[in-house]
């Protein structure tokens, strides 16, 4: 019972701080934004759990938007990413988050210390998606949506660049299947690759997948990424 | 599991329920159920016409086609049905397409091919309502028969869902089942996979292998088969893997007598103990049908070197993934 209620928790926190984002991105200004995480609503270890799920995107509003993260937020944020590295056994995906968890730290914070101050970390590699499936392909670029960022150069933006046309078709096969979280993922990383079928018509697909799905806060966080990227450069 | 060996067993499954394709007393009953009489008999008849096509002289399978076809065309009483069809319907469009099903096969009855063509020159034959991808079928059908086509093919097929390249997400099972006859339409029934135009073909190169694979996943046989048809019916073939993996599902789905159920509801109700012959004529003749129809055409689409089918005029090279922009 006390696992379920604390996996709801952690669910609902997830919501709130997708929520968050939302706002902030929509608004332009995360002071405005909820305050998920230094309410004092959740608890600590919650917020940091909820800080993982949400992974790098935690910190999108100030990586599109180029304004500084608000020092509370950061602070768990911070503690996030130092509290659990992956482990040597993690999935690959686990592993990617959290680089790009460290990544983000880097774009948006003041410089590190204590345990991150150390040279960039090692970019992992890509070798598991290599000959992977179109439907694997897309699944896992959809997990690792918080790294769909213009200009973003990694080895697994390099793998979603050569196959436009596979993700493109995880795209669809996402929205066939309903499952508006992957399309919307898969639907991000599209708006960044060049040579996707212009038949997709993704941007009305995009538009379709918020009406279906988009009542869902990590939904619509991913299409307010999409419709945020193409006017971004990066710093 | 080889493709070849789903077409064989399709075929079994055809062979020993023949005589359920039978034409009935109901078959020019004037409340007549057409879906119930003429329909499957069409049907079958056109796939033996691919299969007979397809497979060499020599080959067990042309053999069995070839008895299927004159098991079929005996019960039109060598044609001479349709002449009785057209007295109760003059102006039913549908006699006309089974009989072009014949036709293709060499099965023709020149007594009713004029009396089709009277009848298909007035106005009000041409004017007949009906969905556009039925209407590029009538078309298809009067040129098969020997008729002259009441229109052309391109603004047809403009009006209809695949020729209109539509959003790929928008795929329903509707949309699926019109967009396979389009294809089967414009190339004859796979017969001259150059009829498809290049843009279609590079459309369908695109998006065939989500539709296909969430066809599968809903285990909707009938409409997969159809697609798997289609992918066998274009200029260039979809990637090996994405055939190789809608086949391996395809022939996972068999019953023990070679019959592919139409959807999963059929097997659902079959339990899972089913046993060789679970399914009911009317929920796998169909899919049945289909899946022999497209595994003919997959083997002959694939067969070393004597290719039979030659690409569509078309510039660029495939870069591997997907079709050329």
């Amino acid at each position: 019972m006390e696992q379920s209620s604390t996996s709801a928790l952690l669910q609902g926190t997830v919501l709130d701080l997708a929520s968050d984002v939302v706002s902030a991105l929509r608004s332009g200004d995360h002071v405005r934004a909820g305050s998920t995480l230094t309410g004092g609503g959740a608890g600590e270890g919650v917020a940091r759990a909820a800080v993982r799920v949400l992974g790098a995107d935690t910190l999108l509003p100030s990586l599109l938007l180029g304004v500084p993260p608000e020092p509370g937020q950061l602070a768990v944020f911070k503690d996030a990413v130092a509290a659990h590295p992956p482990r040597a056994d993690a999935a690959p995906t686990v592993v990617w988050s959290h680089w790009a968890m460290t990544r983000a730290l880097r774009r948006t914070g003041p410089p590190l210390d204590g345990p991150l101050a150390g040279g960039p970390g090692a970019e992992p590699d890509a070798r598991w998606l290599d000959g992977a499936s179109w439907q694997f392909l897309t699944h896992q670029l959809a997990v690792l949506a918080p790294l769909a960022l213009p200009g973003e150069e990694c080895a697994v933006t390099r793998v979603a660049r050569g196959r436009p046309v596979d993700v493109a078709r995880g795209f669809v096969r996402a929205v066939r299947r309903r499952d508006w979280q992957q399309a919307a993922g898969a639907g991000r990383w599209l708006t960044l690759l060049d040579g996707v079928p212009d038949t997709l018509g993704l941007e009305a697909g995009l538009d379709f997948v918020r009406l279906m799905g988009g009542s869902d806060p990590r939904v619509a966080l991913q299409l307010e990424a999409a419709r945020l990227m193409p006017a971004v450069v990066l710093r | 599991m080889s493709v070849r060996a789903v077409e064989e067993a399709a075929l079994d499954w055809v062979w020993a329920h023949r005589d359920d394709f039978a034409l009935g007393d109901d078959a020019l009953a004037a409340d007549g159920q057409v879906n119930r009489t003429w329909k499957p008999l069409g049907e079958l008849t056109q796939v033996c016409a691919s299969v007979s096509r397809c497979t060499p002289p020599g080959d067990p399978l042309h053999t069995r086609v070839s008895e299927l076809l004159d098991f079929a065309w005996r019960q039109t009483r060598q044609g001479e049905l349709f002449l009785l069809m057209q007295s109760l319907e003059p102006f039913a469009t549908y006699p006309l397409e089974v009989y072009a099903a014949f036709a293709s096969a060499g099965l023709r009855h020149p007594g009713y091919e004029a009396s089709a063509a009277v009848v298909a020159r007035t106005r009000g034959w041409r004017l007949t309502e009906q969905y556009p991808t039925r209407r590029l079928g009538v078309l298809e059908a009067e040129r098969r028969s020997g008729l002259q086509p009441h229109g052309a093919v391109p603004p047809a097929l403009d009006r209809t869902w695949l020729g209109g390249l539509p959003e790929p997400w928008t795929f329903e099972r509707a949309a699926g089942y019109a967009l396979t006859h389009v294809v089967f339409h414009l190339t004859d029934w796979g017969r001259d996979p150059r009829g498809v135009p290049a843009d279609l073909a590079d459309y369908l190169l695109h998006w065939l292998p989500p539709w296909l694979d969430t066809c599968l996943d809903a285990r909707m046989y009938d409409l997969s088969c159809e697609l798997l048809a289609v992918a066998a019916s274009l200029p260039r073939p979809p990637e090996p893997a994405v055939l190789a993996d809608a086949w391996q599902r395809v022939a996972a789905a068999r019953s023990g007598s070679g019959a592919i159920p139409e959807e999963g509801a059929a097997q659902d109700a079959a339990g899972p103990d089913p046993g060789p012959d679970p399914y009911a004529f009317t929920d796998c003749y169909h899919s049945t049908l289909m899946a022999a129809f497209a595994a003919a055409l997959t083997t002959a689409a694939t067969a070393p070197p004597a290719a039979v089918r030659h690409a569509a005029p078309r510039t660029g090279q495939h870069a591997g993934q997907g079709a050329p922009r």
